[in-house]
């Protein structure tokens, strides 16, 4: 991932306010339109389209979760918390929405540029790291499959030496990788109790 | 009947930047002059003036001291970043309106200024665009210790290097600091492609002279082959600089083409002189309340972005030959683009930049 922040795209990025009517939300809108982004506020309810938004912006003086459509701390897009009273149980709301970055109100033009950055930045590499966790845990459990599936074949030929190059043979001739092979082994002996015709 | 009102001018009429700000004050006071004389604008203007002297903690208190002393809710003024940051809390306070007629380096757009000279991608990157292509991809970087420097220096960095360009060499002078000995050893040294010199006042001063003697005692550093670039430079500092502004190349909204010995008709003097105008109209238009909200919605008719309150300009490239600006390449009406999140807005270039040829 590039360390250097990247300011272009946010011209056109859509921001949603979630935030009950205030007279300074006019300050904040207008800062984000000058920044180059469509803004627009929703109360209480964020819109259907809000999935497909590319941040959002939120109260969390009157916030809850319901009002958000995906799991807690699940957002599909850059999340930044407008944090009025600064009471624990308030700021770890917050941090359990998943907020990216905080704008302290008084809402304010100064730090929203800032903090649309920072946001950015912080969910890619949240992202990034669950993408990378998520792959690591395949790889994990792709290994318990293979010990599972050639301790069946060793089973089935009686030799616990040759089993793995057994799997590596099969995998070629079904021209699947050998985690795939794996998976099809573990399945047949699951529903037959036997292994699919290899004797 | 004429209506008159009160109109603060910020200008400091001696320190280091003082040459900027003799040419602002000049274009501020002679617009308000024009407007009083003016008798078919129902508008007149009394200039309440104060002099920071080029001291940074003057401005909050004389920006505070104009407003409230007198029906002021208009002020001319600040020549660097520093100060106009200085100001902005004293103008929302008082829910009044700073006219900003220097280039600056972007990355702001406060409700209580109009950002009259060039922004970002009116100065920096068309320079740098301009330059790559023209020089080569590398450069040194040399800037004075304060936002403009930063800045300026910062985006031409992240710029370049993502085009595969390097940065030879970066350094900062205090404002005012005129020892650049051991910087023009080092650029000697590092033979860059180009310069940028973001200094501003003396230092930029006695950097250009000193560069001028280097390219005298090297031709490596002659104008036609590494060139000094400024953001900032006008003919405002050319009579100070005399000969060894020769070479020097600009960015700017406007240049003259026959300059006269004591610099006049700078861009900074002619932005500073059509701002004044500007709110002129819009008083004369019924301009009241809070300005932001008439920008916002009659900006565009003075050529004023109403989302980012900066203006929309034109964009030239010129070099000093034979004591004047000649225009080398230019841009029309470019809009501001002080985030540099639109690139919809820089300006283009049809050729591509030089690439570095490894030997």
């Amino acid at each position: 991932m590039s360390t250097q922040i990247d300011i272009a795209g946010l011209e056109g990025a859509r921001a949603i306010v979630l935030h009950p009517a205030h007279d300074r939300l006019q300050i904040l809108l207008r800062q984000l339109r000058a920044i180059g982004l469509e803004a627009e506020t929703a109360w209480p309810k964020l819109p259907a389209s809000a999935i497909t938004a590319d941040f959002i912006l939120y109260d969390t003086d009157a916030g809850h979760d319901a009002q958000f459509p995906w799991a807690s701390g699940q957002s599909p897009m850059p999340m930044i918390a407008l944090v009025g009273s600064e009471a624990p149980g308030r700021i770890e709301w917050a941090s359990k929405t998943g907020a990216d970055a905080l704008l302290v109100k008084p809402l304010a033009a100064s730090g929203v540029f800032a903090s649309l950055l920072m946001a950015r930045q912080s969910f890619e590499r949240r992202k990034a790291l669950l993408a990378e966790i998520g792959a690591l845990r395949d790889r994990v459990s792709a290994r318990q499959t293979i010990v599972q599936a050639v301790s069946l074949l060793a089973k089935k030929t009686g030799s616990e030496e040759t089993a793995y190059d057994d799997l590596r043979q099969l995998a070629m001739a079904w021209k699947m990788t050998m985690e795939d092979a794996a998976v099809q082994i573990v399945k047949h002996s699951e529903t037959t109790g036997a292994n699919r015709g290899i004797c | 009947m004429s209506k008159t009102f009160d109109l603060g001018v910020l200008y400091s009429r001696s320190g280091t930047y003082q040459l900027l700000s003799e040419a602002l004050f000049t274009g501020a006071m002679s617009a308000i002059e024009s407007v009083n004389a003016n008798h078919d604008l129902p508008v007149s203007f009394n200039p309440i003036v104060r002099d920071p002297a080029g001291e940074l903690t003057n401005y909050a208190p004389m920006c505070a001291e104009i407003l409230s002393s007198s029906n002021a809710k208009h002020v001319v003024g600040c020549v660097t970043s520093s100060s106009r940051k200085e100001v902005i809390p004293e103008l929302d306070r008082a829910q009044a309106t700073l006219w900003y007629n220097v280039p600056y380096e972007g990355f702001e757009t406060s409700a209580r200024v109009v950002y009259s000279h060039a922004a970002t991608n009116q100065n920096i990157l068309p320079l740098l665009g301009w330059a790559t292509r023209h020089f080569g991809m590398s450069v040194y970087l040399v800037g004075s210790n304060y936002i403009w420097g930063w800045e300026t220096c910062r985006v031409m960095r992240t710029r370049l290097e993502a085009a595969d360009g390097s940065v030879l060499g970066e350094r900062y002078l205090p404002l005012g600091d005129t020892s650049v000995e051991s910087l023009i050893e080092d650029i000697e040294k590092s033979r860059p492609k180009f310069i940028l010199n973001s200094l501003v006042g003396a230092s930029s001063y006695a950097f250009i002279k000193a560069y001028a003697e280097l390219g005298q005692r090297d031709p490596y550093f002659a104008s036609d082959n590494c060139p000094l670039l400024s953001c900032n430079l006008t003919e405002a500092e050319l009579p100070v600089l005399g000969n060894a502004a020769e070479g020097l190349i600009s960015v700017g909204p406007s240049f003259r083409k026959n300059p006269t010995s004591n610099g006049e008709g700078s861009s900074l003097e002619r932005t500073a002189f059509q701002s004044v105008l500007t709110l002129a109209e819009a008083l004369a238009h019924g301009a009241s309340g809070p300005f932001d909200s008439y920008l916002a919605q009659h900006g565009a008719r003075y050529g004023i972005d109403p989302a980012t309150q900066h203006k929309s300009l034109d964009v030239h490239i010129a070099q000093v030959r034979n004591s004047a600006f000649k225009i080398l390449h230019s841009w029309s009406d470019i809009a501001p683009d002080p985030y540099l999140t639109r690139p919809s807005r820089h300006p283009k270039f049809s050729d591509p930049m030089l690439k570095v040829v490894q030997a």
